[in-house]
């Protein structure tokens, strides 16, 4: 530990306790009759102000303590409650008893989001078994999880119409209390969490050697990793349950432990809790002076991420590239005879796929195959969802390929650099200034808010050559910071929340010709060059030495290919939304196939997500017909079965 | 227009029960539930409309015949199910108008707004009324004088009472509340009561305000409007803040049931007769 750590945190500490003593002494006054008013004002301060002071302090702590627990374990500096699908877990099972089974959540709303918060990392820990905790793997099937969740969760809220301001409240985490109980269970989970951290200290030190190195030195590597999860998870899945999705401070509250110049895991470990009680205690309190009245300018959960965006990426600055992570992972070792071939198989199932969507369906009385005035009926209308979804999901393959090529990191994906939901904030913003705007002018505003994003990712990628690390935080964050001012907005509710919430489910129901023509078009012209591009993808995975030694340019490749994913990524989430999985799933699904060299992989990537995103679009329309569901979650129903599948194929390498 | 009287009201009710007799030429279809409410009200031929499991839930009235097609989410609605009930006729709203150029691939679209920044809905429901009834061919003034003769005559039974504040809960902790330019805001004002609630709103809602607002009004009647989500029941019943409060203590809460919060004339009516009868009993 450095000289830095004992000033911040000092600092630290006294301004939080400023802000708290001002949140007191400011608090509005009651009005009305004196006697009434003083009952009032003190059932305010002892049922509500001080209960919702404790909570901001303990649920900052446990997400810092979860957060350092997750990153130790799975050596990944970009690992929090939300990669691994916690929180969206724990938001599903609420949602779902919200609208199906009441009951359950009078009986405990804690217990549903508890459930479902075990529920994800047990399916996240079973898919990832084989693979020995592998922490790629971890991470990469927590979020197809949280992907998955999310889409259902918005499906069932669009279902349910009336209840959604509730669930928007609670899924941005609002502090808000009337009473002690979420404070003493959060102190309870705090309590035996901590306790269990500090017997972890040990074995936590000596993972950071390795496993290899962790196993010689007899400790039992998986039993270890798995109890150390569990800790994390279960203190994630308690703040969760007691006031929703609180975004980025077990992301950050580590970090900002690092900065302080803590470097031993315990001395993370034991900052990191104290790191983030500070973070969500001064954004509660600046939220409340800032608000003046009873009522909150914006969710707490949503505002952390909000200010808690802008300062990882400040923070990012002092990072220094730090270990490298080996682009380990995913690739089942398998390469095809004849790439070409394959991949005309591909397009030619693509192409059926196509033809099925154009004329199968349901009406009133049942299942069709449309021929004849039936299928000229319905083409208008069923022609350009499909092209829309076929280029779509054409571009979102290639630009996940793209960053996952360019990056060296399988993580990689539009939706985590933070472009799609970089649209959603432009989106928001023209609803805001606009009212009810035309479309062109959503579009607009979609596109310049997406290309913003890309430029802020690229000012700060420039600065450390774009190194994939820095990258793919400063992506995450940015990305972070976007979905909460989208689910600021959406809190807000009205018609302008509904807006924004069809744009998120990713519909293609309102694609007519301008759409479908903008995606062919953007598609083709996008795509067509990136094969003479094929020496890059091959050459950057390997590393900026040997890029740089088998005379490519790395940086100006990497800006290029940097722009070009941007593009693909904004045309293709104007279209279909930001929760589409292809981005992620496309490319691999391609690798695992056994198309290894850059120039197939893209190609065989491109087909896929088409034929990815074709599909869904055939299953958003049919399967609770007449409502439609979403094409956002039938994208990661459809694709992420089957990379699970694959990614299980390759048996236990590390075993 | 003629002076409403209790025999127009009552001629107009007449109207309405004879509804499914008197067949309207043209087949109409709406996105909007505000449009559904008055269409139906009006009479006409409705051969398809959106959400209609929620609409019976929330809405409630009037009721919707089991010759409607559901067009699914308001959100999303399914075009091919709406090609096929071969609507002459689409109305729609500005909360859907991204759907417009998918609709007038069916039918010709007329579109009004009811709900915008700085309208007055109650009067924009009305010119709604008149120019739907006016391009089918319907008789408008009954539902929009039998409004106004509904909520005068409800106005003698409430008019001086508290102010009222007039809610929707999100969740045990949160609330939306409606303000002047919203529907209710505007009844309540036809009705002579005050709405307690006089800053500004964002398209005549505005949500989410902390529960603890509710200590800053003292004296006013609350008026919930439905549903409430399951688990604020269970809150209204325990939470010591809730209980301590003056309005609750004295009996001044008003669960009013489900209303449409985005609706048209018919909803005002239902707004208005619900918090008659609550006034009444309280």
């Amino acid at each position: 530990m450095t000289a830095r750590a004992p000033l911040v945190f000092g600092g630290g500490i006294v301004a939080a306790l400023a802000l708290l003593a001002a949140v007191v002494a400011f608090r509005p006054p009651v009005p009305g009759d004196a006697a009434l008013a003083m009952v009032l004002d003190r059932i305010l301060f002892w049922q509500s102000l001080l209960p919702r002071a404790a909570v901001a302090l303990l649920a900052g702590a446990a997400l810092g303590l979860a957060g350092a627990l997750l990153q130790r374990i799975l050596r990944n500096p970009i690992a929090d409650p939300s990669t691994l699908g916690i929180a969206a877990g724990a938001q599903l099972t609420l949602t779902l008893a919200t609208a199906f089974a009441p009951g359950l959540v009078a009986l405990s709303r804690e217990g549903v989001a508890l459930a479902g918060g075990l529920a994800a990392v047990a399916i996240v820990l079973a898919l990832s078994w084989r693979r020995g905790l592998d922490p790629v793997t971890v991470i990469l099937s927590g979020m197809m999880l949280s992907l998955v969740a999310s889409a259902l969760s918005v499906t069932v809220v669009l279902a349910k119409g009336d209840y959604v301001m509730s669930l928007f409240i609670w899924g941005a985490g609002a502090l808000d209390q009337q009473g002690w109980g979420p404070a003493v269970t959060l102190a309870l989970h705090l309590a035996a969490g901590g306790i269990a951290a500090g017997l972890m200290l040990r074995p936590l030190a000596l993972l950071g050697l390795g496993d290899a190195a962790a196993r010689g030195l007899g400790l039992a590597v998986q039993t270890f990793r798995l109890l150390a999860l569990l800790v994390a998870v279960w203190l994630a899945a308690a703040v969760t349950a007691e006031v929703g999705i609180i975004a980025f401070v077990g992301l950050a509250a580590p970090a900002f432990a690092r900065f302080c110049g803590a470097r031993r895991p315990d001395a993370v470990l034991a900052l990191s809790p104290l790191a983030g009680a500070l973070i969500l205690s001064l954004t509660d309190s600046t939220i409340r002076l800032s608000s003046g009245g009873f009522g909150d300018i914006a969710p707490t959960g949503a505002a952390t991420a909000l200010l808690g965006g802008p300062v990882l990426l400040w923070l990012l600055r002092g990072v220094h590239g730090g270990r490298r992570q080996p682009a380990d992972a995913t690739v089942a070792g398998r390469r095809l005879a004849s790439p070409g071939r394959a991949i005309a198989l591909l397009a030619s199932v693509a192409a059926l796929l196509l033809l099925g969507g154009l004329v199968a369906g349901r009406d009133a009385g049942g299942w069709h195959v449309a021929t004849g005035g039936l299928f000229l009926d319905l083409l208008p209308f069923r022609a350009p969802r499909l092209i829309v979804a076929a280029a779509a999901g054409a571009m979102l393959a290639a630009a996940g390929t793209l960053l996952q090529r360019m990056t060296g990191n399988p993580m990689a994906s539009p939706e985590v650099m933070g472009i799609s939901a970089g649209g959603g904030v432009g989106l928001a913003a023209v609803l805001s200034l606009a009212g009810f705007p035309d479309p062109p002018t959503m579009i607009a505003g979609m596109a310049i808010g997406a290309l913003a994003t890309l430029g802020i990712v690229l000012a700060i990628g420039a600065r450390s050559g774009f190194g994939p690390e820095r990258l793919l935080l400063s992506g995450v964050a940015l990305g972070a910071f976007g979905m909460s001012v989208l689910t600021t907005v959406l809190a807000g509710g009205g018609m302008r929340g509904y807006m924004l919430l069809a744009w998120l489910s990713g519909s293609t129901n309102d694609a007519g010709p301008v759409e479908a023509w903008t995606g062919a078009i953007a598609a083709a012209v996008l795509i067509a060059p990136l094969p003479f591009l094929g020496r890059w993808l091959d050459l950057l995975p390997l590393g900026d030495a040997i890029g740089a030694g088998l005379g490519l340019s790395v940086r100006r490749a990497r800006l290029v290919l940097a722009i070009v994913a941007a593009l693909l990524t904004a045309i293709a989430s104007l279209l279909v939304g930001p929760l589409s999985l292809v981005g992620l799933v496309a490319p691999h699904l391609a690798r695992l196939t056994g198309f290894v060299r850059g120039r197939d992989q893209l190609a065989a990537a491109v087909v896929i997500g088409a034929s990815l995103l074709i599909l869904a679009d055939w299953f958003s329309r049919v399967v609770i017909f007449p409502y439609q569901v979403p094409l956002g979650l039938f994208a990661s129903l459809v694709g992420g079965p089957y990379l699970i599948w694959l990614l299980n194929r390759g048996g236990n390498r590390h075993g | 227009m003629t002076r409403p009287s209790r025999r127009r009201v009552l001629a107009g009710i007449a109207a309405l029960a004879a509804m499914p007799a008197r067949a309207a030429t043209a087949r109409v279809a709406t996105l909007d539930w505000a449009m559904l409410e008055t269409l139906l009200a009006l009479g006409a031929d409705v051969v398809a409309a959106t959400e209609l499991v929620l609409f019976r839930q929330i809405a409630v009235e009037p009721p919707v015949p089991a010759t409607v097609a559901d067009l699914g989410l308001r959100g999303a609605p399914n075009f091919e199910m709406l090609r096929l009930a071969r609507p002459d006729l689409i109305f729609n709203s500005n909360f859907y108008a991204r759907s417009n150029a998918r609709l007038a691939l069916i039918a010709p679209v007329d579109s009004y707004s009811l709900y915008v920044a700085g309208g007055a809905p109650y009067a924009l429901a009305e010119a709604m009324t008149a120019g739907m009834a006016a391009r089918l061919g319907l008789d408008a003034a009954p539902l929009i004088e039998g409004t106004g003769e509904c909520l005068a005559r409800l106005r003698k039974q409430v008019a001086g009472d508290r102010p009222v504040l007039p809610i929707n809960f999100g969740d045990p902790r949160h609330f939306r509340v409606f303000g002047a330019d919203s529907m209710f805001g505007e009844v309540l004002a036809r009705l002579g009561l005050a709405n307690a609630w006089t800053q500004p709103t964002s398209y005549s809602a505005m949500p989410p305000i902390g529960i603890e607002t509710l200590a800053q009004f003292p004296d006013v009647r609350i008026a919930v409007i439905g549903p409430e989500p399951p688990d604020v029941a269970d809150m209204l019943g325990r939470a010591p803040f809730w209980q301590a409060l003056p309005q609750v203590r004295a009996g001044r809460v008003a669960m009013l049931g489900p209303i449409n919060p985005f609706g048209a004339l018919p909803s005002a009516v239902r707004f208005a007769r619900l918090l008659a009868g609550r006034l009444g009993a309280a």
